[in-house]
């Protein structure tokens, strides 16, 4: 009885221990990857930003004007199509029908 | 012999009493062994429970951060993820004269470095002896020159600046900051708290892509029609999701400039207007609503014109009808039928019913740029001149929340600029009568299908677009003007609405050189023949459903 409590005691302050022990070392592990993606979120936000302000609508309506000769067109959504893979094979319906059905 | 037998017996008894107190012995020392590992057992309990407090604390600190950072304001996206608003630190470089050890020496770098700069002003400056400031947003190649003087009067202070990549796309929407990080207008203001504490972007309910095509539109006609202003509102009629809201005129809030022009209103949310006629279908809704009415309700000997204390309230088109039935009247917007039924409905009822759609009062929305209606002293004329939309007020936010619920099915939503979870249709809080939607929805299709019908230039093929007109004269220091407030209110596709599109134009004026090109297959037509929202608003909405219908239809598909 002295030996089981002896050694249930002692095995709960070793495992304490070295639950402490890794969970200190999970945080700095944390904290260092924290650190390395503050730096990485920025460029990403910063690109982002870039990528956002390139591909605006403004931006590609002044690009079409300058690098294209025909004008933009209208989609007809009469003449959107859809397609349905169904046992590998591809039927095309008009896209009208679904919207109209809703 | 006997003594010596009573001694014997004395002497077992004190070897028993001796092995007594030794195993009374050997017990104290076994608890004082179990004692110290009961204390360490009881410490290690205690320190556990303190590492796993500990640890729930630091994921509260996680979503709530106890100290409000002033350097830091989250970004605001689109419901695509598109930056509306980014911030970035910029660095402002002030110079504190009483720590310049050579005056000329300095002013001859920085001359070197920011040639452009008026150096008399900056000598005075220098002389005075007070701390300036002496470039705002500096460029990191120039920041790099200036702190390599190695000058110790030469100071940088870092600060938040945001960037708007859209320019005057959202400006009504998003608003602006003052230089001490405090929102002063639009989302910056009614957010404000949220902006700087939220370590998430904030994310709205509005399309970049859809937010541009409609204000394309807006830009183009309202230099066609030489409007005042303009402001158009798309919204999801099940949930009150605003895909785009504009105002014309705008600005751009990179160039931060105090906005006290009222002309730069936001038309949207804060103008108050008489919109006319797109109240008759919040009327014929009412009646609907109290199975007072049925769309081929008739009504015989229908007046050109009426009085009530003196105002004269006539028929708009002196061809309609004397006898009309209420599908009739909204289709031909008669002014005379819509008295009628409003009378039928009675002030209380049509009361009720404008307040249970939001119609009147102040309505609550995502930021605080929100008019308020003018409140009517109700009586027997004020109800006649109210049921076909003269004399009463409200805002254009108001207007696409009252089409969306008399189109949704009678549910009750609120418009929101923020994007949340959708909540289930089940859950929606049903405000209006089963079938009352159905009935308007069918009418609203007739107005743009049939040829009495007011809108019919925005019939867009494969949208099934439906919708009212409402042409409203301009009341000025208490007197009707010759200008107009054009709206149209328009709904799609209209067997199950998803959206409705209010677009109205402030003071538009005739051109007699824009070409009308009918949608039926008619010759075109030159020139304005009236200043009406048939011919203004529903042309502009009918231009910009054709823009945006194949993004609405394909990208949206599956929300």
């Amino acid at each position: 009885m002295k030996k089981i409590a002896f050694i249930t005691i002692f095995a709960l302050i070793l495992v304490t221990s070295l639950v402490k022990n890794s969970t200190k070392e999970i945080e700095d592990k944390i904290f260092v990857l924290n650190e390395n993606i503050r730096p990485l979120t920025e460029e990403l936000g910063d690109v982002l930003l870039e990528y956002n302000f390139l591909s605006s609508p403004e931006k590609l309506n002044q690009y079409q004007n300058q690098y294209f000769e025909k004008d933009l067109i209208k989609i007809d959504i009469t003449k959107i199509k859809k397609l349905t893979e169904k046992n590998t094979q591809i039927k095309v319906s008009d896209f009208i029908e679904k919207v109209n059905n809703e | 012999m006997s003594d010596k037998k009573n001694n014997v017996t004395l002497e077992e008894y004190e070897n028993e009493f001796l092995y007594k107190k030794s195993k009374t012995n050997l017990k104290i020392e076994f608890n004082r062994i179990a004692f110290i590992f009961f204390v360490f057992l009881v410490i290690s309990i205690i320190y556990s429970i303190q590492l796993l407090h500990l640890g729930s604390l630091k994921i509260e600190k996680i979503t709530k951060p106890l100290i409000v950072e002033t350097n830091y304001r989250a970004d605001i996206v689109d419901r695509n993820g598109s930056y509306l608003v980014k911030s970035v630190s910029s660095i402002d470089i002030g110079i504190s004269p009483i720590e310049v050890i050579d005056k000329k020496k300095l002013l001859i770098n920085l001359k070197w470095i920011f040639p452009n700069k008026d150096y008399k002003e900056i000598e005075k400056k220098l002389n005075k002896n007070k701390f300036f400031k002496f470039e705002k947003n500096i460029s990191s190649i120039n920041y790099e020159k200036i702190m390599s003087l190695g000058d110790k009067a030469i100071r940088s202070e870092e600060k938040l600046t945001r960037l708007y990549p859209q320019k005057n796309l959202f400006s009504h929407i998003i608003g602006q900051i003052d230089d001490d990080n405090n929102g002063i207008s639009g989302i910056e203001k009614s957010f404000d708290k949220e902006l700087k504490t939220a370590k998430e972007v904030l994310r709205l309910t509005v399309d970049a892509d859809i937010q541009f095509l409609i204000r394309e539109e807006l830009l183009r006609f309202k230099e066609i029609f030489r409007a005042k202003g303009s402001a158009a509102i798309l919204m999801d009629v099940n949930d009150g999701a605003i895909i785009s809201m504009v105002s014309l005129p705008d600005f751009n809030p990179n160039e931060r400039k105090s906005i006290i022009d009222v002309d730069y209103i936001n038309r949207a949310t804060k103008g108050v207007y008489e919109f006319g006629s797109v109240f008759k279908t919040f009327t014929v809704a009412a009646g609907f609503n109290e199975s007072l009415i049925e769309p081929n309700t008739e009504y015989l000997n229908l007046k050109k014109q009426i009085e009530c204390n003196g105002f004269k309230i006539r028929e708009y088109s002196k061809k309609t009808p004397t006898d009309l039935t209420v599908e009739e009247i909204l289709i031909r917007s008669g002014n005379i039928g819509s008295v009628r039924i409003g009378q039928k409905i009675g002030e209380k009822k049509f009361k009720s019913f404008l307040k249970t759609i939001g119609i009147q009062g102040i309505i609550d929305f995502d930021i605080k740029e929100v008019g308020k209606p003018i409140p009517i002293n109700w009586g027997k004329c004020k109800l006649a001149t109210a049921s076909y939309g003269h004399g009463i007020t409200t805002t254009l936010l108001q207007i696409a929340k009252g089409y969306s619920i008399v189109t949704n099915g009678g549910y009750d939503i609120k418009p929101t600029i923020i994007k949340k979870k959708r909540v289930a249709k089940n859950t929606q809080k049903r405000v209006l009568n089963i079938g009352v939607s159905d009935k308007i929805n069918k009418i609203l299709r007739k107005i743009v299908t049939n040829k009495e019908g007011t809108a019919e230039l925005a019939n867009v093929k494969g949208y099934e677009v439906g919708g009212k007109t409402g042409t409203a004269q301009i009341s000025k220091n208490g007197r009707y003007t010759r200008d107009k407030i054009n709206t149209f209110a328009a709904v799609f596709p209209s067997k199950k609405p998803k959206y409705t599109l209010i677009v109205m134009l402030d003071e538009p004026k005739t051109n007699s050189e824009y070409i009308y090109y009918y949608r039926d297959g008619r010759e075109p037509t030159k020139g304005t023949p009236f200043n009406t929202s048939g011919w203004t608003s529903v042309e502009v909405a009918g231009q910009i459903i054709e823009k945006i219908g194949p993004i609405l239809a394909t990208k949206y598909i599956e929300n």
